[in-house]
């Protein structure tokens, strides 16, 4: 992961900036509004928070009652320890149903675990039936946001793009792009053997997993195919049915500003009787893959109450003005950079809990609360306790704290270094800082020196 | 009221206008204010770095040395030192730390929060002619909720107009975030020149803002693109009577 | 690693990670202040009565009215109409106004009745003698809505009541029919309803399918239907 190196390449490039700007500021004024129509929204996200912290407490006990209530009702539950198991489970469970053609509606679990590739070595190809999702993987690309994945594609781009691929003649209507897309992917659809799809929330009462959506890819994923695969990270289990209701008014109106999404699917085991519509076979892939080592603290814990609504990234002015790629994970924005080295390890991603101004607003717009600075701030005392960090900077960083602390800790030497500062004229060698901005010199008179010439004895003025 | 100077190490240094002006502005009110030289830096440059045995060796000495004032206020010219002087409880396991970083923490207001707030007023009695802009420096808006203070403050000067800055707006950061700053110079100057542009379009004299950090990395930008908007500390046009 | 193994795991890792450690430096909580909140705190119904009590119970009418226009607002249609009779003049006048050739109902009796008499004028399949092609092949999907949501301007089509999820999914136009007095007022209020219907399959439908996927702009009917027309029938 080079996170400095891609962040540059994002900053020198104007149409993603562009696209990035308008983005992120309309979705914060649609999340505004949106939110104004909820008479307590304070309350709903103490309320939401509060079933969050009860359910990672007892993580344990709500993950049994879900499989048992899934299983009864006719699902079948796997448990996965990390990605490659969870690979092998979708894939032995794709080439028992015998299914050749996969059709996947949008899931980041299964982007965390590498699963179309995982199913392309064994010789499927899931096709993305999300519309972002899909012109991603036309690409080649990887998604750059959690709710709008091909926010980084121009209306242009993709014309070309679905000319390329989908011998569509090259129009920059956004509505014939997605009649084009509509039309490509319902074949799929109609033929495919096994559906994969995430899930949003898995309720352990009754067993029920619920799937949001605007397009109708995920109910056409779930209902057509004769088998159906949801998987879902472990943090995703709440405690009640009723519950739902605080999550479904918080996460729409957090990510995209709208009241709900089109479409929930609330699905409880298998079908009834074989002449029912859906599949006839359930699948849900519990994923651990680094989460429950995240219950630890509960610093870390908040980390895994998280959404995924987006509503950080658009808030972030440093996701704003790189956006997702840059972050070099499935994850990106506020809650990918405290998500990802907790799920990778810090050695992998080291640099992502330090790129952030800590302003905060992230906080201010989780549904959830979490503190994702109070996240960050303790993943870079983690980085700096575990001195695993080697190079020159990094050695020259501790130097430089080192002296700091003992100098502080003296404030007769910390007058004198100043004092002596000032008379030289020496200016500290931070090229990072003058190259784009002036550096403003040291004080002619520091308070304290004129504190003592006289300042301490005048009177109110 | 007596109140004892939280200066910080930035303002102490390289803007002493911002602690000048504090201590003029409180004398102005009727208080005594006291200064105890043994005063460094927060911790808030290590704690932000992720160097917390550093950092809390810092707090303990802060702690001590207000402790040992019986002022009925500490005061300071910057939002994310009170902040961080706030935050001191979390860095401790011992209990009795907890309790006395607590107990200093009570006593400690940001300038504009305890004029308005503490002291009651919003006419401090200051002039000042000019088109002002302000921006609402990150900690001070989001953990201290500082937000109205400054500008009611800021309203009762005579001879100021005062704008609220055009999109991105006063709220979002100016990509300062310390070591941030030099860590990721390009993305802090991205944001920083959404900011600045936002400045330019307000057709101001100055920006002003709580925390001298925020004033450093905004002025470094601005004089650097030869603007004649200044940077100025709230302090600063809090104590003018030009 | 077999499934049983990775469970017995995963639960010990979770057990192991919640234990109690003491405080380490850097696990005090953040500032929101969620430190362990102990036993379960919102019950079943704890969250549905806090919304309602702020918002203030409604009147039927109020109801009614709200779903109308929160259906509106959602890009949905809508005609009221007032006994079986009316609904079957609506419904045909929907279907040639939309233009529709292939017309498929479902299994909900109040549909079967109502498309009878329209067998002449559209080409109509059975549900149940239907082929995957043609279910893509047909232009609008009949069927009944089991619940209203006002708060939302939602359908609530369960899967034990009626087979609904198909035929509401994949024709371009889907035409719902469902009685006012069918019509809830909050979120709670229609999950509470669905909470004890042991439907395998419950679909929560608030206007027509979209998407903002391409440079943010709003495209309706990507995979879903493109117009969902509620039908709403008062004193069935």
């Amino acid at each position: 992961m080079s996170f400095d190196r891609d962040a540059r390449a994002a900053l020198a490039d104007g149409q993603l900036r562009g696209a990035l700007r308008h983005a992120t500021t309309l979705f914060g004024e649609r999340r505004r509004a949106a939110i104004a129509e909820v008479p307590d929204w304070e309350g709903a996200r103490d309320r939401a928070r509060a079933i969050k912290d009860e359910t990672l407490l007892h993580l344990d006990r709500y993950l049994e009652q879900f499989a048992a209530n899934a299983e009864r009702a006719g699902a079948q539950v796997h448990w996965a320890r990390d990605a490659a198991q969870a690979c092998d489970i979708i894939a032995g469970i794709a080439a028992r149903r015998g299914a050749r053609t996969v059709v996947k509606s949008k899931s980041m679990a299964s982007e965390e675990i590498h699963l179309n590739a995982a199913l392309a070595a064994r010789g499927i190809a899931p096709v993305e039936t999300d519309l972002g999702e899909y012109i991603v993987q036309l690409a080649g690309e990887e998604p750059s946001h959690i709710v709008v994945p091909a926010i980084h594609k121009t209306k242009g781009q993709i014309a070309a793009l679905f000319a390329e691929k989908l011998g569509m003649e090259p129009s920059d209507d956004v509505a014939k792009l997605a009649a084009a897309a509509r039309q490509a992917l319902r074949r799929r659809f109609a033929e495919a053997d096994l559906g994969v799809s995430g899930v949003n929330f898995a309720v352990a009462e009754t067993g029920t997993i619920l799937i949001l959506e605007n397009e109708g890819n995920a109910r056409l994923t779930t209902s057509l195919p004769r088998t159906h695969v949801a998987l879902m990270g472990i943090e995703k289990v709440i405690p009640r049915f009723a519950d739902l209701e605080v999550f479904l008014r918080l996460l729409p109106r957090s990510g995209t500003g709208q009241a709900l999404t089109a479409y929930q699917s609330l699905l409880t085991g298998t079908k009834r009787h074989p002449a029912d519509e859906g599949p006839e076979e359930l699948h849900i892939v519990l994923l651990d893959n680094g989460r429950s080592r995240m219950l630890a603290s509960p610093v870390t814990r908040q980390t895994l109450a998280c959404i995924r609504c987006g509503a950080c990234l658009n808030a972030c002015p440093v996701y704003r003005q790189i956006g997702g790629h840059a972050y070099g994970s499935v994850y990106p924005g506020p809650i990918g950079a405290v998500l990802t080295p907790q799920l990778l390890g810090m050695g992998e991603s080291a640099e992502l809990p330090y790129a952030s101004s800590l302003c905060g607003a992230c906080r201010d717009v989780c549904p959830v609360k979490i503190d994702i600075p109070a996240v960050l701030l303790h993943l870079r005392a983690q980085a700096v306790a575990r001195g695993g960090s080697t190079g020159t900077r990094a050695l020259l960083e501790r130097l430089a704290f080192a002296s700091y602390a003992a100098v502080m800790a003296r404030p007769r030497l910390f007058g004198w270094l100043m004092a002596c500062a000032r008379r030289l004229h020496i200016v500290p060698p931070l090229g990072a800082w003058t190259k784009w901005r002036d550096l403003r010199p040291l004080a002619p008179r520091s308070f304290r020196d004129e504190w003592r010439a006289g300042l301490r004895h005048e009177g109110g003025r | 009221m007596r109140v004892s100077l939280f200066v910080t190490c930035l303002a102490d240094q390289l803007w002493p206008a911002a602690a000048r002006g504090a201590v003029q502005v409180l004398r102005r009110m009727g208080c005594a204010v006291e200064f105890d030289e043994r005063q460094t830096c927060c911790g808030q440059p290590a704690f932000n770095t992720g160097y917390r045995p550093e950092a809390c060796a810092l707090a303990r000495r802060l702690i001590e040395i207000f402790e040992s004032s019986d002022a009925d206020a500490i005061v300071s010219p910057s939002g994310s030192c009170t902040a961080m002087l706030h935050h001191y409880e979390q860095l401790f396991e011992d209990p009795g730390w907890r309790a006395r970083a607590r107990a200093v923490a009570e006593r400690t207001h940001e300038l504009s929060a305890f004029l308005v707030n503490r002291l009651g007023v919003d006419d401090v009695g200051a002039s000042f002619r000019g088109r002002l802009t302000w921006h609402d420096a990150c900690h001070g808006l989001r953990d201290l909720k500082i937000k109205d203070e400054p500008r009611r403050l800021l309203r009762r000067v005579r001879g100021v107009e005062l704008v609220e800055l055009p999109p991105p707006g006063a709220e979002t950061c100016c990509g300062f975030g310390g070591t941030f700053s030099v860590k990721y110079p390009e993305i802090s100057v991205a944001i920083l020149d959404e900011k600045v542009d936002a400045i330019d379009r307000a057709g101001v004299d100055a920006v002003v803002s709580g925390d001298a950090s925020c004033l450093m990395q905004i002025g470094g930008r601005l004089s650097r693109r030869g603007s004649a908007v200044r940077a100025l500390h709230l302090a600063e046009v809090l104590a003018s009577t030009a | 690693m077999r499934s049983e193994d990775a469970r017995r795991e995963i639960l010990s890792a979770i057990r192991e990670n919640l234990k109690p450690r003491g405080i380490a430096p850097g696990s005090a909580v953040g500032s929101t202040g969620s430190a362990d909140p102990g036993p379960a705190t919102e019950g079943p119904q704890g969250p549905r009565k806090s919304f309602r009590a702020a918002r203030g119970s409604k009147e039927r009418g109020d109801v009614v009215s709200s779903f109308t226009e929160r259906l509106a607002a959602v890009g949905a249609q809508c005609t009221v109409v007032r006994g079986e009779a009316e609904a079957a003049g609506a419904l045909a006048g929907i279907l040639s106004g939309a233009g529709a050739r292939r017309v498929v109902g479902s299994d909900a009796p109040l549909v079967q009745r109502l498309l009878r008499p329209l067998r002449d004028r559209f080409e109509m399949a059975a549900l149940d003698r239907l082929s995957r092609d043609d279910l893509f092949a047909c232009d609008v999907g009949v069927t009944t809505a089991q619940w209203g949501i006002a708060e939302t301007g939602t359908l609530v089509l369960e899967s034990a009541r009626e087979r609904s999820r198909l035929l509401s999914l994949v024709p371009p136009i889907h035409v719902a029919l469902l009685s006012t007095r069918c019509i809830c007022e909050s979120l709670g209020d229609g999950l509470a309803h669905v909470r004890q219907a042991d439907s395998h399959a419950i679909t929560f439908i608030t206007g027509p399918s979209r998407t903002s996927d391409i440079e943010l702009t709003l495209v309706v009917g990507v995979h879903g239907p493109q117009t969902v027309h509620v039908l709403l029938l008062e004193d069935l």
